[in-house]
């Protein structure tokens, strides 16, 4: 029975468990093996520096709240995710960083200085904008959309500027095509090309990679890791959590416009816990829940057909929970991985409650 | 056949909830039916009550019966007895089509058998307006003359036309369909213009930018103009070589059309602006176009209309619009404003639609 759940899951991730190394499927090492020359950016480097400041920011409509005395900082240089489930408050937040909206209470410095919206043009040329909607002219070219860009920040030499700037996020050879003509991983991809024509300091991404293939979700990650490289702020909102823990130096995990949680992406895992995923028939899966009843190191058991989502505690021990459901011989296979947002929230809640 | 009015049901439900969500084209929806009855209605009003004076200097029984007849035999005047000072100081203010004058010895001269000589001074600004004079008065003669039993014609008139020159009535009624072309094409082509940075969210781009955008919005318009120039021009050389409609000035003419586009490029920006929805402000500007046209002195001046309607004219810029294109290409004046007047008007209406959008834009910038 053993070797046939081996059989049956024969991922890495399984072998690399079973041969007793803590495999890391996601997180920021494993995301970062392909950029092995990024500059460290340490938590003091973070805090020394901080590019951006928002403190007690609260940003309401009418009697709803959108931005609930949200503080935080983003170190200059770094990369920071912001988490959250639709209408958590993320592009409130992030319309507020870009100056697009006035708090309605606290404060926002950027670079040092608080400034009120509209913000000085000398701040506006230090930022660049992906939005959630690329906003590019559909009917114009990728050319004409760049180029509209490079005026409108009086890029010099705005004709290179352009081809650099398509160069960059690969789309080169779509540059006399018009936009509406593209794919909507292309046309992302154009977007961020237009963000960063004029070289902004401070790079701001709305959700860059939602509704694209995956092949252009791995580029857009490459473009965000080469901007880190070069010592670019970012601050890149986000559904997916495996996208925080691949991009991000810091994450803050906002729900109901409320800043739940704050780290290092490492952090945040250990907060949360990694889950168990354990497959089984279905009619064995009472037993198993059994097997496993008594363990301090399960938050929630969750059961769905002919898999066992076992979500640990921060500290949990993965092994002790597999080895436990293992005694009741019904196991047909099992994966460990790290916990999805929706996962992340619960495990959040529950410490919270 | 439940079914079918269940998806019945859905479809209306569907329908209500989306008219409830589109709450400016619903508005847009009644202002239309409101402007096609006005345009329909302006048809019929405008010119139906020329304003014309009748000077008695016999007050005879047969003085009086003629002008009884010239009251009944046509209705498209509205004849107030004036004294003689009175009717010269506003026929040449322009709030007159034409003055008859009664002479002091027309009933002797009628018992007589002699024929009597009737003076009509006319403000033949509009040769339809001349000719309506020119067909009232042998009219009221005639009935007259059979009234009375009088064999022959007994009163003649004698016209005096207050401009040296004679306007016909296609050179007079195209003006207005140049200024209507320069309303459409640039208040529509800039109204969509600034809409569909609304629409299609790419305004966000401007509020991102250290440009200003107020002079992002300068930029368009120009583009804007340009266009609409080449579009109106097109039209007002078809009028002029193909016409034969020769202007009184070309350059002035061509020019007074270019001031036109960028008083309404300006003014589709802010409406642009204001609804930020294409369709709607395209079907606005398409359904106010022909109620505007009527109520601008496109078939006689506005000011003969009096009352409302020539102060709803006032409301509206393609009012001035006429006055300056009248004066440019036929070298008339029809509005008792001065020519320089009404080109401050326009300049007024595009200084206020500028700031209108600037300030939005401003606003838009500052906050959303």
């Amino acid at each position: 029975m053993i070797l046939y759940w081996v059989a049956l899951d024969a991922t890495v991730t399984s072998a690399l468990y079973v041969a007793g190394v803590q495999p890391r499927v996601f997180g920021k090492r494993a995301g970062r093996s392909g950029t092995p020359d990024a500059p460290p950016t340490t938590l003091a480097a973070i805090h020394a520096d901080p590019a951006v400041e928002f403190s007690e920011v609260t940003r309401r409509y009418g009697q709803r709240t959108a931005l609930d005395a949200v503080t935080f900082s983003v170190g200059t240089g770094s990369v920071l995710g912001v988490l959250g489930p639709n209408g958590a408050g993320k592009s409130t937040l992030l319309s507020t960083l870009c100056g697009l909206q006035e708090p309605d209470g606290g404060a926002v410095r950027w670079f040092g200085r608080n400034e009120r919206v509209p913000l000085p043009k000398a701040l506006r040329r230090r930022l660049g904008v992906v939005t959630q909607d690329t906003a590019l002219y559909g009917e114009l070219t990728v050319r004409q959309n760049l180029r509209f860009a490079a005026d409108l920040y009086r890029v010099p030499s705005a004709a290179h500027a352009v081809e650099h700037a398509a160069g960059l996020l690969s789309v080169s050879h779509r540059l006399d095509d018009a936009v509406g003509e593209l794919s909507g991983g292309n046309q992302r991809r154009v977007a961020i090309a237009r963000a960063l024509i004029h070289d902004p300091d401070l790079l701001v991404f709305d959700e860059p990679t939602l509704g694209v293939d995956i092949e252009t979700r791995h580029a857009i990650w490459s473009y965000v890791r080469q901007l880190r490289n070069r010592r670019k702020t970012i601050v890149v909102s986000t559904n997916y959590l495996d996208e925080a823990l691949a991009l991000c130096d810091r994450v803050i995990l906002l729900r109901n416009g409320r800043l739940m949680s704050e780290g290092t992406p490492d952090e945040i895992l250990e907060r949360t816990g990694r889950c168990v995923e354990i497959d089984c028939a279905a009619e064995a899966a009472e037993t198993i829940v059994a097997s496993l009843e008594g363990l301090e190191d399960i938050a929630a058991v969750n059961v769905a057909e002919t898999v066992l989502t076992v979500r640990l505690t921060g500290n949990g021990d993965a092994n002790r929970v597999v080895e436990t459901a293992l005694t009741s011989r019904h196991v047909e296979g099992f994966r460990v991985r790290a916990p999805d947002l929706l996962e992340v929230f619960q495990s959040l809640a529950d410490t919270a409650a | 056949m439940s079914e079918w009015f269940a998806a019945c049901s859905a479809g209306l439900r569907l329908q209500a909830r989306q008219f409830g969500k589109a709450r400016v084209i619903i508005c847009l929806t009644v202002v239309e039916a409101l402007t096609f009855l006005f345009l329909v209605s302006l048809f019929g009003l405008t010119g139906s009550k020329a304003p014309t004076a009748i000077i008695m200097q016999d007050h005879g029984a047969l003085a009086q019966s003629f002008v009884t007849d010239l009251r009944n035999d046509h209705h498209s005047f509205r004849l107030e007895v004036m004294g003689a000072t009175e009717a010269k100081q506003l026929l040449d203010r322009g709030d007159l089509v034409a003055i008859i004058t009664i002479p002091a010895d027309f009933s002797s001269t009628v018992r007589s058998g002699h024929t009597a000589a009737i003076s009509v001074a006319v403000d033949n600004v509009d040769a339809d307006l001349t000719d309506d004079i020119q067909r009232a008065v042998p009219a009221a003669i005639e009935t007259f003359g059979v009234q009375h039993h009088f064999g022959g014609i007994r009163v003649a008139p004698a016209e005096h036309d207050l401009i040296g020159h004679d306007t016909a009535y296609i050179p007079y009624l195209v003006v207005s369909a140049l200024a209507l072309d320069a309303l459409v094409v640039a208040g529509a082509l800039a109204a969509t213009a600034m809409a569909g940075e609304w629409e299609n969210r790419t305004l966000v781009q401007w509020r991102l930018a250290p440009a200003s955008m107020t002079g992002v919005l300068i930029g368009k318009l120009i583009t804007v103009v340009a266009v609409s120039t080449v579009a109106v021009w097109m039209a007002a050389l078809l009028v002029f070589f193909g016409y034969g409609v020769h202007p009184h000035s070309l350059p002035g003419a061509l020019s007074a059309l270019v001031l036109c586009t960028v008083i309404f490029a300006a003014i589709g920006a802010c409406v642009g602006n204001l609804l930020r929805k294409t369709l709607p402000v395209a079907t606005l500007f398409f359904g106010l176009a022909l109620p505007l046209y009527i109520d601008s002195g496109s078939l006689e001046p506005e000011r003969f209309d009096g009352g409302w309607l020539w102060f709803v004219a006032h409301l509206t810029p393609v009012y001035a619009a006429v006055g300056v294109l009248q004066s440019a290409i036929n070298g008339l004046k029809v509005t008792p404003e001065p020519v320089a007047v009404d080109l401050g008007i326009l300049l007024l209406w595009a200084v206020a639609a500028v700031a209108v959008a600037h300030s939005i834009l401003q606003r838009a910038r500052r906050a959303q």
